[in-house]
């Protein structure tokens, strides 16, 4: 699955970390998630969309 | 100091720990092998030398806090390694001193196989408790795969040899070895997970 995360982090000048921190999981869970080497979880995936103020479809793009 | 050269320093450390305990084991062991030391000295020598997983824990500790793989659930899950391999250690000794000296059998051997089995069993639920306890879902999928894998050597390893020795072609092997086979297909995983993960890291 594709994803605008790192694109979105970029937009906000957000770290990875910054962007760990905010969701409460590792550094190496928001870098894999963003390279594609990791599809996260519905509940982390409505996480990600609640904090960047967007809808899931928006942020993860089917391939 | 950057990420980078944070993640540097720390895997420098790992790697000069990991290779000061692998150094000191194969030191004694030949030592031990060539009767230039006795049973009793072997013993207390192995259990020091056993004492620098304490400063390799802290080097993996601070590696991945580096790296960004450090989780409450990490820390309490080497916590708990270390103290069982500990554990293990002095009941593995212990248990083979018992033995030689006083040649028990029966329940007495039964009583003393457990001194090394026990913490084995104390790792394996140390494991289960990570799997559990690791809130972050990335580093408990890593975790799984890395077991899965750890499992996959065993079986295959297992069979093979099994079917070897079934013909004659190899000896035997006791059957204790599944624990280590296991940690060292697990040890690999996770070494090519992270290998992975840093080829794919933030610039």
């Amino acid at each position: 699955m594709k994803n605008r995360l790192k694109v979105l982090r970029a937009e906000r000048d957000w770290s990875q970390e910054d962007l760990a921190r905010q969701l409460e999981v590792s550094r190496q869970s928001v870098n894999a998630i963003e390279t594609g080497r990791y599809d996260p979880s519905l509940p982390l995936a409505f996480r990600i969309a609640e904090l960047f103020g967007m809808p899931i479809e928006s942020i993860f793009l089917r391939d | 100091m950057t990420v980078a050269a944070a993640e540097d320093g720390a895997r420098r450390s790992s790697w000069f720990w990991a290779g000061m305990m692998i150094a000191s084991f194969a030191i004694i062991s030949a030592l031990r092998i060539t009767d230039a030391i006795g049973e009793t000295t072997g013993f207390i020598l192995m259990a020091c030398a056993m004492m620098l997983i304490i400063p390799l824990t802290r080097a993996g500790l601070a590696r991945q806090r580096a790296t960004g793989h450090l989780s409450p659930a990490v820390v309490r899950y080497t916590r708990r390694f270390m103290i069982a391999t500990f554990g293990y250690v002095l009941g593995l000794g212990l248990a083979v001193w018992l033995h030689e000296r006083f040649g028990l059998d029966g329940a007495e051997a039964f009583a003393i196989a457990l001194l090394p089995i026990v913490p084995i069993f104390a790792m394996i639920w140390a494991m289960g408790r990570y799997l559990v306890e690791e809130e972050d879902e990335f580093l408990r999928h890593r975790a799984m795969m890395a077991s899965l894998f750890g499992l996959g050597v065993v079986l295959a390893a297992g069979s093979f040899w099994g079917f070897l020795e079934t013909f004659g072609v190899v000896p035997h092997v006791w059957a204790w070895w599944t624990f280590p086979a296991w940690a060292i297909g697990m040890g690999v995983a996770q070494c090519w997970m992270a290998w992975r993960d840093r080829s794919g890291d933030e610039a």
